[in-house]
């Protein structure tokens, strides 16, 4: 082969891979399992390795407003816990413009909005696979989610994000998704802690409601990569 | 022989050059939305796209947008805040 057409083969070769590169959902958004301090915590990774890289896969492809960074994906305990209890966690970003109107509301209220849009839809992606909540070594789900709350207004500043993280007990969550509890006793039933940054805010009240947000906000001219469905 | 090799490389940094433009109609749209992106200068889904043409989207692209579009490094609760592994 001539030095011309490597070079050709190289180039074509580097643009393939560039472009297929972020087609897929990373895998490292899911804690190793080799990372747990736990038999437990290994035990329920190992088993629904499967569910989580589909979980991971199916907000990649179907929320693709939302971000996972890594480790985002595990099977966490609640650092407020004492015993090894062991719940379903994921921590998304939601990336939204800086709104004024939303800025002006209180923290709960941010708070309040963001747990009606999401909590409810992600529970349900959370507990796809049935063998999940199912299981007796699951003690419940965690859900975080962090938003931008102030974008830099001068250079060198960094933007700061505002946080929720919601940890709801099992029965509760099996009730949700059953249909016998509305989300607004979720909410009540539910830790939920808020931070400001860094800085903890402490347990939040939320006053939610059902938000069809998830279910009906579509990114303009999204096409879904081939072979990808979102039900 | 040289010269065929520059042409080649020339050729090849075009293609990658291209691989980044977006047209402005494909921003506006993208932009009108109320969930977007940090910045309007990011060029990235017009190979696929061409004037007249409904604008597409995929994955790839926002990742790619994102990627570019940062707003720089958050302050943000770690994860050990609030879990343990």
């Amino acid at each position: 082969m001539s030095v011309s057409r490597a070079l050709l083969a190289a180039l074509i070769v580097g643009l393939v891979f560039a472009g297929g590169a972020a087609a897929a959902p990373a895998e490292d958004r899911l804690l190793p399992v080799d990372q747990y301090t736990s038999d437990k915590a290994r035990t329920l990774a190992t088993t629904y390795r499967e569910a989580l890289r589909e979980l991971n896969a199916g907000i990649y492809h179907c929320l693709p407003w939302v971000e996972l960074q890594k480790h985002s994906i595990g099977f966490y305990k609640p650092k407020h816990l004492t015993s090894d209890d062991r719940y379903l966690s994921l921590r998304i970003y939601i990336e939204q413009d800086p709104s004024t109107e939303f800025a002006r509301l209180r923290v709960e209220d941010r708070a309040s909005a963001m747990f009606s849009r999401y909590v409810g839809p992600l529970l349900r992606r959370m507990t796809k696979d049935p063998a999940v909540i199912g299981d007796p070594a699951l003690d419940g789900f965690t859900v975080i989610l962090e938003w931008m709350k102030q974008a830099p207004t001068a250079p060198g500043e960094r933007p700061i994000h505002e946080t929720i993280a919601v940890f709801i007990e099992k029965p509760v969550a099996r009730d949700y998704l059953a249909g016998v509890m509305p989300i607004t006793e979720v909410a009540a039933k539910a830790r939920v802690l808020g931070f400001d940054g860094e800085t903890a805010l402490g347990p939040l009240r939320l006053a939610v409601w059902e938000d069809t947000f998830v279910s009906t906000y579509k990114v303009a001219n999204y096409v879904l990569e081939p072979g990808v469905t979102c039900g | 022989m040289r010269s065929d090799r520059l042409r080649l490389l020339l050729v090849g940094s075009v293609l990658v050059a291209v691989a980044g433009c977006a047209t402005g109609e494909e921003w506006a749209t993208w932009k009108s939305h109320p969930t977007h992106f940090a910045s309007g200068e990011h060029m990235f889904f017009s190979v696929r796209n061409k004037e007249g043409a409904a604008p597409r989207v995929t994955r790839k692209d926002i990742a790619l947008a994102r990627d570019e579009g940062w707003w720089g490094k958050p302050i943000t609760v770690s994860q050990e805040q609030i879990l343990e592994r």
